[in-house]
């Protein structure tokens, strides 16, 4: 006697499940130009890395014999694996059994997915595509009694909601994404859609039954949808591209939030001055200039390029998140992008800014701040979509902030929304261009010398006179004489002088013991 | 391809033709926004077929600028 023929069953029960939803439909996946989750799986990790859960896991179907003869694996692959050799799960619905939407032993694998990315506290991928749940259930015999899990069941959300404040969590929409994968999809610090991809509460027929419009699942949630609605950060050239993106995001975050971000080699020179800096804001206050230019003159440089990488560019583009290295460090950036309304706070940055703040707390990335803040966007459609609460939201994280911040006013700092780029007791510098202040010389004049404009002979002529006068009163000098910013510098100075700062704030950082980052009720 | 307007503003001043040839990162149009001069580049070479904005115009987010063919 032996166990040869449960052991050949298992053989073939792991054979039968790799063929996913068949032939056909793999090939029809294929046709569409998308890879499958396994293809997914294994271009995402190291080689060979990959360490399946549930592997077993999906329904039988046995001849009148009771053999074997075919196997429905769950819709929802998962396992271990590694990035750059650093131990992650990953996860995703297999589209090609069902479109991906749950069967039975499909929806306890996604269900289990957090729970195990919090239990080894490892960081935490998710490759989508697939629909939500059906009218028609996940496939149960409705007649079986209990029915429906037991009321004092955990709810799936609360391991979901959990992993944002204890492991990175990256995710793909790589197909249609649509219900409970779309959610899961956008519980993320970092999210990523190829152009192909639709991200959708519900489909199209639903929507024409409920509403009466008419339109694609792409018109509804493609791309230029949801890469400006701020439901997702980044757009993938394609699905390499979007593992790409994946891979890059996690190497400058820790595995979890009781873990520091690792130390990098570094070869760009700490004191690599860049002589372009120092010319790069233009004397006119109507020119404009490249934040984004700044800000790769002075972190590290990254092979032929820059270490910056950008998130969420499309979404309340007039301010820009994103990460990236200083003398190895990681390091959030922050910077207003003036060629979008004066780099004005509009309720989309401030979302943004808040939720990026937030990120780099919950994974003690300290924060560099490029300044150029008109204000708060002004005018109908910002006082519409409630800025002023957003802004205050986004004031209140930042000033909530554990982590170490410096800013680096290199124009503009004006208004309450000023206060959005200086985090508590930070190290703070400033450039000759910087200018100060409640609110812009050329809009304050007119309010705050309304009269005495009027009554000039040449009433243009006395706005001009007093704009000159009080612009020349913003000059950085005297900030720097009464020690109201650290140090008025030479922009060629901002790399090592920020290094500097940021190695000596980082070993005080380093004395406290990691942990989640909570906050409290805001705006 | 269109190019159309990311920010709201009024155009300050047009700084090609129709019937003009273009590269990428040709300045078409130049918006005031915010008391600022804000240039409206094309993304790809291309002939400037139509001008759908004159100086003086005001522009909204999202709004037709060009058509390039």
């Amino acid at each position: 006697m032996n166990w040869n023929k449960e052991i050949d069953e298992i053989h073939l029960r792991r054979k039968l499940a790799k063929q996913q939803g068949g032939a056909a439909a793999v090939e029809k996946h294929h046709e569409k130009g998308r890879l499958t989750i396994r293809e997914r799986i294994d271009a995402l990790l190291d080689t060979g890395s990959f360490d399946e859960i549930g592997e077993g896991a999906g329904v039988p179907d046995y001849d009148a014999a009771g053999h074997l003869k075919d196997f429905q694996p769950a819709n929802f692959i998962l396992g271990f694996g590694q990035i750059d050799g650093r131990r992650v799960i990953v996860g995703g619905e297999d589209f090609t059994v069902r479109g991906g939407s749950p069967n039975p032993a499909g929806l306890r694998k996604s269900v289990y997915t957090e729970q195990l990315a919090l239990k080894y506290k490892v960081p935490l991928i998710r490759l989508h595509e697939g629909g939500g749940g059906s009218v028609g259930g996940t496939g149960n015999d409705k007649k079986r009694r209990p029915l429906g899990e037991p009321v004092f069941t955990e709810s799936r959300f609360v391991p979901l909601a959990q992993t944002l404040s204890s492991v990175p969590v990256a995710t793909a929409a790589l197909g249609p994404v649509a219900g409970l994968p779309a959610a899961r999809l956008v519980a993320s610090h970092f999210s990523v859609m190829t152009q192909e991809a639709a991200v959708l509460i519900a489909g199209p027929q639903v929507v024409k039954r409920a509403l009466g419009h008419d339109l694609t699942k792409e018109e509804l949630g493609g791309p230029q949808v949801h890469l400006t609605s701020g439901a997702i950060d980044n757009l993938a050239e394609d699905e390499a591209d979007a593992m790409a993106q994946i891979t890059r995001f996690l190497s400058y975050v820790p595995d979890n939030a009781w873990s520091l971000p690792a130390t990098r080699d570094c070869t760009d020179p700490v004191d690599r001055c860049e002589d372009a800096l120092a010319a790069i804001i233009p004397t006119s206050r109507r020119q404009p200039f490249q934040m984004r230019k700044i800000i790769d003159m002075v972190v590290d440089k990254q092979g032929d390029g820059s270490s910056f990488f950008e998130m969420s560019r499309k979404f309340g583009p007039s301010l820009i998140t994103g990460l990236a290295r200083m003398n190895g460090e990681s390091v959030g950036i922050i910077g207003n992008d003036c060629m979008y309304y004066a780099g004005a706070m509009t309720a989309a940055a401030a979302q943004k800014l808040r939720r990026f703040v937030d990120f780099c707390n919950s994974f003690h990335l300290p924060i560099i701040s490029f300044v150029d803040e008109p204000g708060f966007m002004i005018g109908p459609d910002s006082e519409q979509a409630g800025t002023i609460r957003h802004g205050t939201a986004a004031i209140s994280a930042v000033l909530q902030s554990r982590v170490p911040w410096a800013s680096v006013q290199v124009l503009k700092a004006f208004g309450v929304a000023a206060q959005a780029h200086f985090g508590p007791d930070g190290y703070v510098l400033i450039w000759p261009s910087a200018a100060s202040g409640a609110l812009p010389v050329e809009g304050g004049v007119a309010v705050a010398f309304g009269r005495e404009i009027a009554a000039a002979d040449d009433p243009a002529a006395k706005q001009k006179e007093l704009e000159d006068m009080l612009a020349a009163s913003q000059s950085p000098f005297p900030r720097a004489e009464g020690l109201s910013v650290h140090e008025l510098i030479d922009p060629r100075e901002t790399r090592p002088k920020l290094i500097r700062w940021l190695l000596a704030a980082l070993a005080a950082y380093r004395t406290q013991t990691p942990e989640p980052y909570l906050t409290g009720m805001r705006p | 391809m269109q190019i159309k307007s990311e920010i709201a503003g009024s155009v300050w001043k047009i700084t090609a033709a129709e019937g003009d040839t273009l590269v990428a990162d040709d300045v078409i149009v130049i918006l005031e926004s915010m008391k600022m001069e804000i240039p409206i580049v094309v993304p790809q070479a291309g002939g400037l077929t139509k001008l759908h904005v004159s100086e003086g115009d005001m522009v909204a987010e999202g709004q037709l600028i060009a058509t390039l063919d």
